[in-house]
């Protein structure tokens, strides 16, 4: 009975032996500048994708894919001047189980678009236009040297600057939605809603769920009770990086050319940073967050 | 507020009590002062001018789509049947989606290839409800009076807190309450939060015994709340759902083969008659005033 079948991996608390994010892709149509400002975050180039517009940025465990591609397919995130997040990667223990998992519980499949040689990642559909995949190969073997040429003479593993690591990401979701999008993480990938008073970072707004794995959060902030109705209007706002030393942090990025937001609502302090919006809209997050322990 | 200053705002006609092209329905629940519709997926597959120009219509009507109808005998269904109705699902909330319509209406049912385990309905129930989640659709399940397992509100009611989703709840029918002689003490343990569509409808017999009859009478003979017999308690249901703190729509699902041969905009008069009488007799609401907004409830 496919019933019984469904609930076979009732309440186990990481489900999918989740172990935090692989990469996180962007899609933009002008990579190289996205490809500038992650620099001057730390992160450095060290892949080429072997068929598309695709390059593979890196610090220390983060991986970002900036994607210039433009998708065929249906509810893809299209490449536009300012970056979009348009997945996440998730690391799983069997990519193809968690996939099949969360697909008998009422994820949308996304069709898959391999061309010869590159690995199929299974994914479902995220928030707005965005992916969620899961990805297994991350231990033993890197996925990326399958799809991606490495950048000669780069560093394969830059280091991260002042111990940054993935620390979450922020999704807008519409009025009233806070319910529906926690039941959805928790049903389908195992997250779990923390406190409504849990709050991490310099902007408290929204509600916070845990990955299963406990080293990464998800952020969901409606719009301002003002707002009567955003229509359609949800998506991927931001990541943002856990550091153990904030205003370390913020001062090498600094030095480096990134420019923090300074007004009296938000500002730089020990507790987290926020950086001015770039390109057209895109920006990051720093965060309190001591370095995950070594996996 | 409407055009013709009636409080009847949250009340709606639904396009199966209409004869005439999806544009020809549209004008008339408009002409008639209603400011909302509820659409079938037969409206849109069904135009002649193809799907995308019926979205387009839809949306270019500025009528509120109440909800898109109707998702039948989804739930408990297991292997290739399953799958094939999660197909049938997902492409009747990609519709939904596409006509703007927030709400999806599934009907309990009737098959008997599914199960009757209350947690396996429940289980499909909460899958539907987790495809729903992306598109911002709810889901409202509904207890036909004619269903095999669940053909009463109240275990309608009992399946979706089993199945416990945010955006899964329960479609009222005030035929099948009617009909099916369930007593309306039970809404009391309703929860109005958790009702996400009600839908009016009388009829002209005084009793339908047998789930046929009240297959015929459902499909071909309703009446608007107000024409029919039940009059007393389609307002006493109205009163009590108003009392629990429903604030959500009234929608008439009137299915009548006299009304798909009267032109429309007579149909539609009336459907306002019964919306006047339901929002300004029944519910004893004074015209509003200009400008007064309905707020919408937080948390």
């Amino acid at each position: 009975m496919s019933s019984i079948d469904r609930e076979a991996f009732a309440d186990v608390p990481n489900p999918l032996g989740m172990e935090g994010i692989e990469f996180i892709e962007y899609v933009t149509s002008r990579p190289q500048a996205f490809g500038q400002l992650l620099e001057t975050l730390g992160f450095r180039p060290v892949g080429r994708h072997r068929s598309r517009e695709v390059l593979l940025y890196r610090q220390g465990d983060m991986n970002i894919v900036i994607n210039a591609h433009v998708s065929t397919l249906p509810r893809a995130a299209q490449p536009s001047e300012t970056p979009v997040i348009a997945a996440i990667a998730l690391r799983v223990r069997d990519a193809a189980s968690a996939y099949r998992r969360a697909l008998d519980r009422g994820a949308w499949a996304v069709p898959t678009q391999v061309e010869v040689m590159e690995l199929n990642i299974p994914a479902v559909h995220g928030v707005g236009a965005t992916r969620i995949y899961f990805v297994d190969r991350y231990k033993e073997f890197s996925i990326y040297d399958v799809d991606f040429i490495k950048i000669p003479a780069a560093d394969p593993q830059p280091p991260a600057v002042a111990g940054m690591h993935w620390f979450g990401i922020v999704q807008y979701i519409g009025n009233e939605r806070t319910a529906d999008w926690t039941e959805f993480y928790r049903e389908l990938f195992g997250f779990a809603p923390l406190p409504s008073d849990a709050h991490f970072g310099v902007l408290p707004k929204g509600s916070i769920v845990q990955s299963p794995c406990k080293s990464f959060y998800l952020q969901l902030i409606e719009p301002e009770p003002s707002v009567l109705d955003v229509e359609g209007d949800e998506s991927l706002q931001r990541v943002a990086f856990g550091c153990p030393d904030v205003l370390a942090a913020a001062k090498a990025l600094q030095a480096q050319g990134v420019e923090f937001v300074e007004s009296q609502g938000v500002h730089t302090d020990n507790r987290g940073a926020i950086t001015k919006s770039a390109l057209g809209g895109v920006m990051f997050e720093l965060v309190h967050h001591a370095a995950p322990a070594q996996g | 507020m409407t055009r013709l200053h009636g409080n009847f705002d949250d009340f709606g006609m639904d396009t199966i009590s209409l004869a005439g092209t999806l544009q020809t329905k549209l004008k008339a629940v408009q002409d008639a002062g209603f400011s909302q519709i509820m659409l079938s997926a037969r409206d849109i597959v069904g135009h002649a001018e193809g799907v995308d120009h019926a979205i387009a219509l839809v949306r270019s009507s500025g009528l509120r789509v109440t909800g898109f109808q109707v998702l039948r005998d989804f739930e408990g269904l297991s292997d290739h049947l399953h799958d094939y109705k999660v197909d049938v699902a997902k492409t009747m909330l990609e519709m939904c989606h596409d006509v703007g319509a927030k709400v999806l209406l599934a009907c309990s049912s009737t098959s008997v290839h599914a199960s009757e385990d209350l947690d396996a309905v429940a289980n499909d129930l909460r899958k539907l409800a987790m495809l729903a989640v992306p598109f911002g659709i709810k889901v409202a399940y509904e207890g036909l009076s004619w269903g095999r397992t669940i053909n009463e509100f109240h275990t309608a009611w009992e399946v979706v807190l089993r199945a416990d989703a945010p955006n899964l709840g329960l479609g009222l029918d005030s035929f099948h309450v009617v009909a099916s002689q369930t007593s309306l003490d039970l809404l009391d343990e309703l929860d109005p939060d958790k009702i996400f569509l009600v839908q009016l409808a009388d009829f002209m017999w005084q009793e339908v015994r047998s789930a046929e009859e009240r297959m015929t009478t459902a499909r071909h003979f309703r009446v608007f709340p107000g024409e029919g017999v039940h009059s007393e308690a389609q307002a006493e249901l109205v009163m009590r759902l108003d009392a629990l703190g429903y604030c959500g729509d009234y929608s008439f699902e009137v299915f009548n083969d006299d009304y798909q041969q009267m032109p429309p905009q007579r149909v539609a008069e009336r459907a306002r008659r019964a919306a006047v009488w339901l929002g300004e007799d029944v519910l004893k609401r004074s015209v509003p005033l200009p400008g007064q907004l309905r707020l919408r409830q937080r948390g």
